[in-house]
């Protein structure tokens, strides 16, 4: 008992201290700022379930581990599947970048795509210039974390007018030396003017590993530019996962992600979009599909702060087993904001009864000329169906398959990028063993 | 084929068929005829396996075997087949799937092989052909905004691919006109063999010009309570049910 009383007083937090002096020991300008970044976390701590941004998602499990900063390695042996095998690939594993496994194709002039560490090499100022001016402000204590101990990440930047057609693909491996260790990648990508770039972020992991993987990604949409976003987060069953996206769009900017939620046995994905000009559009699609014990949250802030922008969100849960989901979508509205059309709609399919998925819809209006609308409905698999498919001579587990793939499908169908799309649709139906569909 | 004996059921809590008794042999075709309420769909709901209808007492024995103990999927299998009263909507399940699955299952219980995708594409244009829809049905979602004509000729579409040996059609022609009628009539009619049998529930003579019966049933209140051959869906058709319930009171 008393063993464990003595080893329980130090807070779990200062561990981290511990961690960070073994990591980072130096005084330079990045490392004055990781250490003020790590004491406004180490001050903060994790959230906690009085914050109501995490109501319904407790990290005191995450809060008792130590982990300590992830190495580079080799991949495992048993290797899950990418999602896509073309253009431009950068791997990151353990949080590194492996160099051996990724793959540049040629970019047209004006884009450039590096790993944070070629940058800060080539320009270090501009980097912690870049970093004080975009995270020492935002309060969040686990982006605070990643920026004291990312090591690091993906760097895009799209000149005026560039248009990439071929996908930017990043995957973000975490291998059985994870175990016990954490990594904190960072993407960042700022499109100019009129570009167009698709980005897809790839999150995985196939052992049985524990380990934490805290991302922070960041996209600075100028004027008429066009990002979309693929992200897929498929951790290992036993990894925690907490994502941080943060958008900026300029006048008539477009931003669209699709964030699916399968993997880890914690996962979460904090979405800010600020529409800051007029005419900006966001679009936020999502698919969680917690099983077994997983908890999977989707954190969603769409922060109408100019006139005239227009969001839409649609997000959809699927929880089995003693699985848990959970949906928060916030809509702002700013004062003198007007002629703001959001929508949300948030549909929820529950296969067990010990499965939940909790969903908050939350508005903060605060012009009047606005058309904001949201829809939650959590069901079951519709009981007529199920007989009528079998009446037809499929096996129960055939037709309830058949049915939840129906469900995901009105997600996955908005993916309009093949290789993801099939790739996400096979995941789906082996998660749920649905025999393969025919097609005619 | 078919045989049901002294069959009580309830229909969720409500007690609905009380006793009802039928013998349908292989090649025959038999149609039900009965007020509303009285108890039509309730056994063919029955028949077909469906939760939340409760037998209470009474058998049904299809081709000497016990069909009351048989999972749906398990009596589809084995060549039951249900035309829905109310055919179910189901988006994002596209109707090749279903018909390709359903199939598959069907072949695989009687030991054949499955279906190579031109095989059934071949069979399934074939059948469309029979029932006059366009190819376009194949790729949309089960019935998923469909015309209520349309859901009774995808309906008989499925039973032409599946080809069952017991067809229940429960008011396959409600709501539809001539020319539709006579699309499923078409449709049933080619399913007819010495070895099968159908079962076809029905308010309206006019079907029975179509697909002619060997016997017509009343079932009124849970029971059949008349049989009789084509001539008496004539006399119902011009009398109406009373005389008949008078005469079963008597
Ligand atoms: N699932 C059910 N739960 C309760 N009552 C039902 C259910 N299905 C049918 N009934 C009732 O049982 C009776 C018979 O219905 P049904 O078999 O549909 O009649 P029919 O098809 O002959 O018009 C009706 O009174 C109907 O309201
Ligand atoms: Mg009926």
């Amino acid at each position: 008992m008393s063993a464990v009383d003595a080893k329980s007083t130090a807070p779990p937090v200062e561990r981290y201290k511990a961690a960070f002096e073994a990591r980072w020991p130096g005084t330079d300008e990045l490392t004055a700022l990781r250490r003020a970044a790590l004491d406004q976390f180490l001050s903060t701590g994790f959230p906690t379930q009085r914050d109501e941004a995490w109501k319904y998602t407790n990290l005191r499990r995450l809060e008792t581990r130590s982990f300590t900063p992830a190495e580079a390695s080799a991949l495992d042996a048993h290797q899950p599947g990418w999602l896509t095998t073309g253009g431009t690939r950068i791997v990151l594993v353990n949080g590194h970048w492996l160099p051996a496994l990724s793959s540049q194709t040629a970019q047209p002039p004006g884009v450039t795509v590096l790993t944070l560490k070629q940058w800060l090499q080539r320009e270090p100022a501009a980097v912690a210039t870049y970093l004080k001016d975009h995270d020492q402000l935002s309060g969040n204590a686990l982006e605070q974390l990643n920026l004291a101990f990312f090591e690091d990440g993906v760097v895009v930047n799209l000149a005026d007018n560039v248009i990439v057609d071929a996908p930017i693909y990043i995957v973000h491996e975490s291998t059985s030396t994870a175990a016990g260790r954490m990594s904190h990648p960072r993407v960042i990508v700022t499109a100019g003017r009129n570009s167009r770039a698709t980005i897809v972020e790839h999150y995985l992991g196939a052992n049985e590993a524990e380990y934490f993987t805290n991302p922070v990604v960041r996209f600075q949409i100028a004027a008429g530019g066009a990002i979309k976003h693929f992200r897929v987060q498929q951790e290992a069953p036993r990894a925690f996962h907490l994502g941080h996206i943060q958008t900026r769009l300029a006048k008539d900017a477009r931003y669209s992600i699709h964030d699916i939620q399968l993997g880890g046995s914690l996962g979460r994905t904090g979405i800010t979009a600020l529409l800051e000009g007029s005419g900006a559009h966001a679009a936020l699609f999502g698919l969680l599909a917690p099983m077994g014990t997983q908890h999977l949250d989707a954190h969603t802030r769409l922060d109408h702060i100019a006139a005239n922008t227009t969001s839409e969100e649609d997000y959809r849960g699927i929880a089995g087993g003693r699985g848990r989901g959970v949906f928060n979508g916030k809509v702002i509205v700013r004062p003198d904001a007007q002629k703001i059309d959001a929508r949300q709609s948030s549909r929820n399919l529950l296969l067990s009864p010990t499965a939940e998925i909790d969903s908050k819809p939350e508005l903060e209006i605060y012009a009047n000329d606005v058309k904001c609308s949201h829809g939650a409905t959590t069901g079951q698999l519709d009981a007529t169906a199920l007989f009528y498919l079998r009446s037809r001579g499929l096996s129960e587990s055939d037709a309830r398959a058949a049915l939840i793939r129906a469900f995901a499908e009105s997600i996955l169908s908005t993916i309009d990028l093949e290789p993801v799309h099939a790739a996400l649709e096979r995941q789906i139906d082996e998660r749920f063993k649905l025999a393969n569909e025919a097609k005619a | 084929m078919l045989s049901i004996k002294n069959l009580h059921a309830l229909a969720g809590e409500k007690q609905v068929l009380h006793g009802l008794d039928l013998e349908v042999g292989a090649g025959e075709v038999h149609a039900i005829m009965g007020p509303n309420g009285s108890g039509k769909s309730t056994l063919a709901q029955v028949l077909a396996g469906r939760e939340g209808y409760t037998v209470t007492e009474g058998s049904v024995t299809y081709n000497g075997k016990d069909l009351l103990a048989l999972a749906p999927e398990e009596r589809a299998r084995e060549g039951v087949f249900l035309a829905f009263q109310y055919p179910v909507e189901i988006p994002g399940v596209n109707n090749v799937y279903l018909l390709k699955a359903g199939l598959n299952a069907i072949r695989k219980h009687r030991g054949e092989s499955e279906m190579d995708a031109f095989e059934f594409l071949t069979l399934v244009r074939e059948k469309m052909k029979l029932m006059q829809m366009d190819e376009s049905f194949l790729n949309r979602g089960v019935n998923e905004g469909f015309s209520g004509g349309e859901k009774k000729r995808n309906e008989i579409l499925q039973m032409a691919v599946l080809e069952p040996s017991l067809a229940l059609l429960d008011e396959t022609d409600s709501g539809l006109d001539i020319d539709a009628l006579r699309v499923v009539a078409n449709g049933v009619n080619s399913l007819r063999r010495p070895d099968r049998a159908i079962v076809m529930v029905t308010h309206y003579q006019r079907l029975l010009d179509y697909i002619e019966p060997d016997k017509v049933h009343v079932l009124s209140a849970g029971k059949i309570i008349k049989s009789g051959d084509k001539s008496l869906a004539l006399e119902l058709e011009k009398r109406g049910y009373d005389w008949v319930k008078q005469e079963a009171a008597a």
